[in-house]
């Protein structure tokens, strides 16, 4: 059973010292062999001493129970209660250069306090026990919380463990945030937009029981739910709106997102999200949705750079598939097994190739065809796209019809020949006469032009025929936008013959070595409860397998990335490895308690996250003191709430909804708001080009804007980089952040539209002051806060009254309408006070 | 006294560092926030940006690093790696023993017909080290004593993207921090005034190449994105959102700033929250850059006979010549890491048009930067590098009656690379290739080989950079590299 350890020591200077704190507990504490030797095992001996075959030294494996307590010409390594009889101990203590390990020139040595470790560890006996996280999680008894004060706060079983763990560290909780700030953090995680003010003003009048259940159960039934928690799968589902590499060639996975969106607003059960997602095409008698949810793996990167071999692409989409497997629902890092047998955890080669194996059976080619849209793909485009695409053909003709009429004249050849034979044509320079000279007008694509317009443009000046080239690269251009705009989804599909498997020599493509292998789960996985494995495991199997009790991963990983997405840090901290060197969870017993409570449950995500929101751990309010940094700098002990800088697409949101501009049409193709002109050209060379929507499209929810993989939306920063699975997000602190926040155009614009909402509600400089400080933060100002911004307000005003012409500019940022009789020196003061209201850390953060 | 200087004096400083309980990152703030009683070991007034406590590991000879990368792969037979037996062997099939089993792109994987292809320019020596090099490079030929060339690289990658990744990330796969991030996240920066990684990129004028600029060129991987290198802009605001929006003055921001770091104030005080002060301080880092950069673009106080030797193209924004221009002033203010990158060298098709182009946009820069590092005593502890991904075929591709369309194809096996400034030996060749120029086969340099003396140079051992994600501890080398000891002055 996993329960808490009673602890003396303090649990946040080891987290924050790492392996120095363990190694300095004092001799009165009870080793436990998983939490205090693995690790040192792990990071000193397991790279020669560890489970990859082929880098062993003196075949003796310390990994494993055999290998550590083995004897061989009468030496043990190690001898339970006797660390002098032990070789282990003998050979780290050596003072002989040639026998001492870690060996002199290793890069890790061993520190003092962990060579005493080791000592302790062997005369205690030596216990010995299996990576946590490779034992499949045993529910745990709820602890009791021995405190009162902490124990009568008790909501719920999250806030026994932590509160008893408080209670071991001699720390208490910290009291419930105020009533506005809970309804802000608990609106920005469930929905990811803000409450509005009435919706505050009426939460916080709210004095009957279950006021906050009330709230948490309208917020997780709101569409918005759906919205934001698609985010967090599209940056570990590597989510994008083109392949990346070169030409960065558009597709249409939108209805694949959508369907994540559905999903996770009609709270389907977390193991039918995974099969579906996994294996929808292998269901029986598939719906066209579960088609659609095979495309989980069809959203890697493609390569289709000229000259690509197609294998090697195909090759390294199915490393990505079974990679991205591992990240999400083992927490395993597969990549080194790719190569090698894994220095750390028990993942050998072949079973990476296993897995490999599994996701080898598609009919995908990796040569690159049908632009975005690679086979296996579902058609569901719709008429008017196809429409499109004929009159937009329409045009690419008629303007092609223009450019010959023109270059009969330009270039003259012999009565009735092509243009192919007109010496002049074939004489321009570059890859004009190929591209150009013998290419139909009509058929000419965007290379030949762009190089064609500014050469009769600005080398060989012909005004009149750089028009019409430049009318037909614009005709192409939108040709093959519209080309792109059909919808076709990538999805899975499985060869009718299976191919065979074999290990990759040092992952090459081309290295094929004689070892044939077969779908299956790694051996550490295989259990004898789960009987001798099927003859072939494919991918429906290896789904239905990942969340059934065999796997000890899928629930435990699932239950973190939520913890971290509430409070900031997984229990495991290192989200996307649970393996021997990831670090140990901060609790162990919560995150196994609330993984069994999640499987129970029927794998409910909604009730996971209820629970969640509702302990009283949750609502604590997140102020921190001097005392509490110094013990607990990350709060990984959770005395206190929360408090985090907001992702940047939750920011822009936000800034959208405080100014009203929000609009909450879901789903559909991707949309294109403000952008600085010119980053997808100069990514490009100038082959894309950036239309920017207009209208309600520029105020869509972040979710929906287009991501170029090669060059991402500008407004964003700190986010997933959709080119790998990415389960843990940065959250950096950096002036070009400062930069977006107060000069991105969307937030000038929502601060503008922000004070005219505020001007158009009427009453004094007080009672705006305080609707926009509202709209951004929920609360009001306090009466110091209030000064400072009244008296700001003052010095614009006459900042702009003696600037009138920046008062108009100011006042005129962005395209939303703006009502003509607003003064506008009154309007660019206010709108500048609002720019600041959003830049507030307040406003910027979950709090 | 600065406005911003004015307003931490006010309150900032002051507050912060009375309150070191709190458990600030003191160190990072004091380099943030600035001022002289903090001032240890700043050159020239700068305030520096830490690197790790532990680096450098000895003393570095060089300080930052220009890196001048040749997207495409130039062509080292045709520009460095001079051949005479090319051109007696031109038209010729390529001995089979030298192709045999090699891999090469699929424009020339199937070509059966693989004649030699001779130099298509001039070759002669140059300097008292009698370097040979092209014609084309008229400019580079004349600093041929301050260069050292290693005319043995080689790779594994036949692709741009992956070769370009394993350059600059030490793996083919997108995902690894790149070089300039490792340097930034171990180095620090010499000013706090200006990212310690600035990347800048530029193409041919004609267009002829598609060679995208992938972001995780200078991505940070898994280290914390602030390492990321800081794409300058080719148009426009060279950062992005640096301008105030239209109507909104500086002045207006000061007073801004002013209030929204005293209101943010507030909240430290309520909520004891470190993050909070840091924002304070990157908020004022951000209109600090909002003077910095645009002092730092602003060419009117280089004296012409400077602008000159960049040649025409110099005050174009989004040239190479001007990158090159702006890669020295970035130098001078103490920015770490510099990478300009220039695409078009890839002629399968056009190498009897293009590369005298390409050439012709590089040349005259390239040189004219090396030079004006030398004549400001900069070259000393600034390393700069010029080179591509692979090399090119010696063989041609296409056919060889088809002279307009001669191309040479991707080429791993063997290319030159060159470097000048802090710590490698001037006018030194090292390395050679075989009488084909086909394969590296004296003193071969590796991809990793490269990056570990790189390393070095800037006083750290390869092996000891490390960063542990998913459990295991990365490093620029992966698992290999050895610092070229022979090139090293």
């Amino acid at each position: 059973m996993l329960s808490l350890l009673p602890r003396a020591r303090s649990f946040g200077a080891a987290f924050a010292a790492g392996l120095a704190a363990a190694a300095t507990a004092s001799a009165a504490e009870a080793i436990d062999f998983n939490r205090d030797i693995r690790p040192i095992l792990s990071d000193a001996c397991y790279h020669c001493h560890g489970p990859d075959a082929a880098k062993r030294e003196a075949k003796l494996r310390l990994d494993e129970r055999e290998g550590l307590f083995r004897t061989k010409d009468d030496v043990t390594v190690v001898v339970p209660g006797k660390p002098d009889a032990s070789e282990l101990i003998q050979r780290i203590v050596s003072p002989h250069e040639d026998e001492v390990m870690p060996p002199p020139d290793a890069p890790r040595q061993l520190k003092p306090a962990e060579k005493e470790l080791l000592k302790r560890w062997i005369a205690g006996g030596a216990p010995w026990g299996r990576h946590w996280a490779f034992t499949p999680p045993v529910r745990p008894t709820v602890p009791a919380v021995p405190d009162r004060a902490a124990a009568a706060r008790v909501r719920n079983p999250i806030d026994a463990f932590v509160f008893a763990r408080l209670a071991a560290e001699k720390l208490a909780p910290a009291p419930e945030a105020d009533a506005a700030a809970l309804l802000r953090r608990v609106s920005l995680d469930l929905t990811g937009l803000p409450p509005t003010p009435e919706e505050t003003a009426a939460f916080v009048a709210d004095r009957t029981p279950g006021a906050y259940e009330r709230a948490v159960d309208r917020l997780l039934a709101s569409p918005r739910y759906g919205e934001r928690w698609a985010w967090d799968w599209l940056d570990l589902a590597r989510y994008a709106d083109t392949n990346g590499f070169q030409g960065d060639p558009e597709r249409t996975m939108w209805p694949w997102r959508d369907w994540v969106v559905n999903a996770l607003n009609a709270n389907m059960p977390f193991d039918q999200f995974t099969i579906e997602q996994l294996a929808g095409d292998l269901l029986p008698n598939a719906t066209r949705d579960q088609k659609i949810a095979s495309g989980f793996h069809r959203n890697n990167m493609y390569n289709g750079e000229g000259g690509r071999i197609a294998e090697e692409t195909r090759v390294e989409n199915v490393f990505d598939r079974v990679e991205t497997t591992g990240t999400v629902w083992l927490g395993v890092t597969f990549s080194c097994a790719r190569c090698h047998d894994h220095k750390y955890d028990p993942i050998m080669q072949k079973d990476y190739f296993a897995m490999y194996d599994i996701f080898n059976q598609m009919s995908e080619t990796g040569k690159l065809g049908g632009g975005g849209q690679v086979a296996p793909i579902l058609d569901v485009s719709t008429p008017e796209e196809l429409a499109a695409v004929k009159t937009a053909t329409a045009r690419v003709d008629a303007a092609g019809k223009a450019v010959e009429a023109y270059e009969l004249k330009k270039f003259p050849r012999p009565e009735g020949k092509p243009l192919s034979e007109s010496p002049d044509a074939l004489k321009l320079p570059g890859n004009l006469p190929a591209v150009l000279a013998k290419v139909e007008p009509k058929r000419r694509g965007v290379d030949a032009l762009l190089e064609a317009v500014p050469y009769f443009r600005d080398t060989a000046p012909d005004p009149e025929y750089a028009a019409l080239l430049q009318a037909s690269l614009d005709a192409v251009r939108a040709r093959n936008n519209a080309n792109s705009r059909i919808t076709k989804v990538m999805i899975m599909d499985e060869l009718p013959e299976p191919r065979e498997t074999f290990i990759l020599n040092k992952g090459n493509y081309e290295a094929k070595t004689d070892v044939k292998v077969v779908g299956a789960v790694p051996a550490v996985f295989q259990t004898a409860a789960a009987g001798a494995p099927a003859a072939r495991m494919n991918r429906l199997g290896l789904a239905r397998w990942l969340v059934s009790p065999e796997n000890p991963l899928a629930a435990r990983t699932a239950v973190n990335r939520a913890w971290q997405a509430f409070f900031g840090t997984g229990f495991v901290k290192t989200a996307e490895d649970f393996g021997v060197q990831g670090e140990p969870p901060s609790h162990p017993g919560l995150l196994d308690w609330l993984a069994t409570e999640y499987v129970g449950s029927g794998w409910d995500t909604k009730a996971l996250h209820r629970l969640i929101v509702t302990s009283a751990t949750y609502r604590q309010s997140s102020r921190s003191n001097a005392v509490l940094q110094e013990r607990d700098p990350e709060n990984r002990l959770l005395a206190r709430g929360p408090r985090h800088r907001l992702p940047s697409w939750m920011l822009r949101d936000q800034a959208l909804a405080a100014a009203g501009l929000l609009v909450e049409q879901r789903g559909g193709p991707a949309v294109k708001p403000y952008q600085p002109p010119g980053i997808w050209e100069e990514a490009t060379f100038g082959k894309k080009t950036y239309e920017q929507d207009h209208g309600e499209a520029l105020y869509r929810r972040s979710l929906y804007v287009f991501w170029r993989r090669i060059v991402g939306p500008t407004s964003f920063f700190d986010a997933g980089s959709r080119q790998v699975c990415t389960v843990k997000v940065a959250r950096t602190n950096t002036p070009l952040h400062a930069l977006v926040t107060l000069n991105d155009p969307a937030y000038v614009e929502a601060a503008r539209v922000l004070a005219q909402r505020v001007l158009g509600a009427g009453g004094d400089d007080r009672a705006k002051l305080g609707a926009a400080f509202r709209f951004a933060t929920t609360r009001g100002p306090r009466a110091n806060e209030a000064a400072i911004l009244q008296s700001r307000l003052g010095k614009l005003r006459a900042q702009f009254a003696a600037d009138p012409a920046a008062a108009k500019a100011l006042a005129a940022a962005g395209e939303a309408p703006r009502p003509a009789a607003l003064d506008p020196v009154e309007h660019a003061a206010w709108t500048a006070l609002c720019s600041l209201i959003l830049n507030l850390d307040e406003t910027l953060s979950k709090e | 006294m600065t406005p911003f200087q004015a307003a931490s004096a006010h309150y900032t400083r002051r507050q912060f560092f009375g309150k070191s309980a709190l458990g600030l990152g003191t160190a990072a703030l004091a380099s943030l926030l600035g001022g002289n009683a903090f001032g240890a070991g700043l050159a020239a007034g700068r305030r520096a940006v830490p690197g790790l406590p532990s680096l450098p590991h000895f003393a570095p000879k060089a300080k930052r690093v220009i890196y001048l990368f040749q997207n495409g792969a130039p062509s080292h037979v045709d520009l460095f790696d001079y051949k005479p037996k090319l051109r007696e062997w031109h038209g010729k099939q390529i001995p089979d023993e030298l192709t045999g089993g090699k891999r090469f792109s699929t424009m020339t994987g199937n070509q059966t017909a693989r004649p030699v292809l001779g130099e298509i320019t001039k070759f002669a020596q140059h300097g008292k080290s009698g370097a040979w090099v092209s014609s084309f490079l008229p400019r580079m030929a004349e600093i041929a004593d301050d260069l050292c060339f290693v005319k043995s690289m080689h790779t594994e990658a036949v692709n741009h993207a992956p070769a370009i990744t394993y350059f600059l990330t030490g793996s083919e796969m997108a995902g690894r921090p790149s070089m300039g991030a490792w340097l930034s996240y171990g180095l620090g920066n010499e000013t706090e005034e200006l990212p310690a990684f600035v990347v800048m990129t530029s193409r041919d004028k004609e267009a002829s190449c598609g060679q995208i600029f992938y972001d995780f060129y200078w991505g940070s991987g898994f280290l914390p994105t602030k390492y990321q290198g800081v794409a300058f802009r080719g148009s426009g605001d060279p950062v992005l959102y640096l301008s105030n929006p239209a109507g909104l003055s500086r002045e207006v921001r000061r007073g801004l700033l002013d209030d929204l770091a005293h209101l943010n104030e507030i909240k430290r005080e309520e909520f004891a929250d470190p993050e909070i002060a840091t924002r304070i301080a990157q908020y004022e880092m951000a209109y600090r850059m909002q003077a910095s950069v645009p002092e730092l673009t602003d060419l009117s106080k280089e004296p012409a006979s400077v602008l000159e030797m960049y040649g025409p193209d110099v005050k174009r924004q989004g040239t190479y010549a001007y990158n090159c221009l702006m890669a020295r002033r970035l130098a001078e203010r103490g920015v770490r890491f510099v990478q300009v990158m220039h695409a078009g060298w890839d002629q399968h098709r056009n190498l009897n048009t293009q590369l005298k182009i390409q050439c012709d946009d590089v040349d005259a820069p390239s040189a004219a930067l090396i030079k004006d590092l030398k004549q400001r005593g900069l070259l000393e502890d600034t390393l700069v590098i010029w080179g591509g991904e692979f090399g090119r075929t010696p063989f041609l591709q296409g056919k060889i009656d088809d002279v307009k369309q001669w191309g040479r194809d991707h080429h791993p096996y063997a290319f030159t690379l060159c470097m000048a400034g802090a710590g490698v030996k001037p006018g030194f060749t090292y390395g050679a290739t075989d009488e084909f120029g086909f394969n590296a086969v004296e003193n071969r340099v590796h991809v990793h080989d490269f990056q570990a003396t790189v390393m070095h140079l800037l006083g750290i051992q390869h092996e000891k950079l490390t960063y542990k994600f998913q459990g295991r501890n990365y490093r620029l080398t992966d698992v290999h590299g050895h610092v070229v000891k022979d090139i090293l002055s």
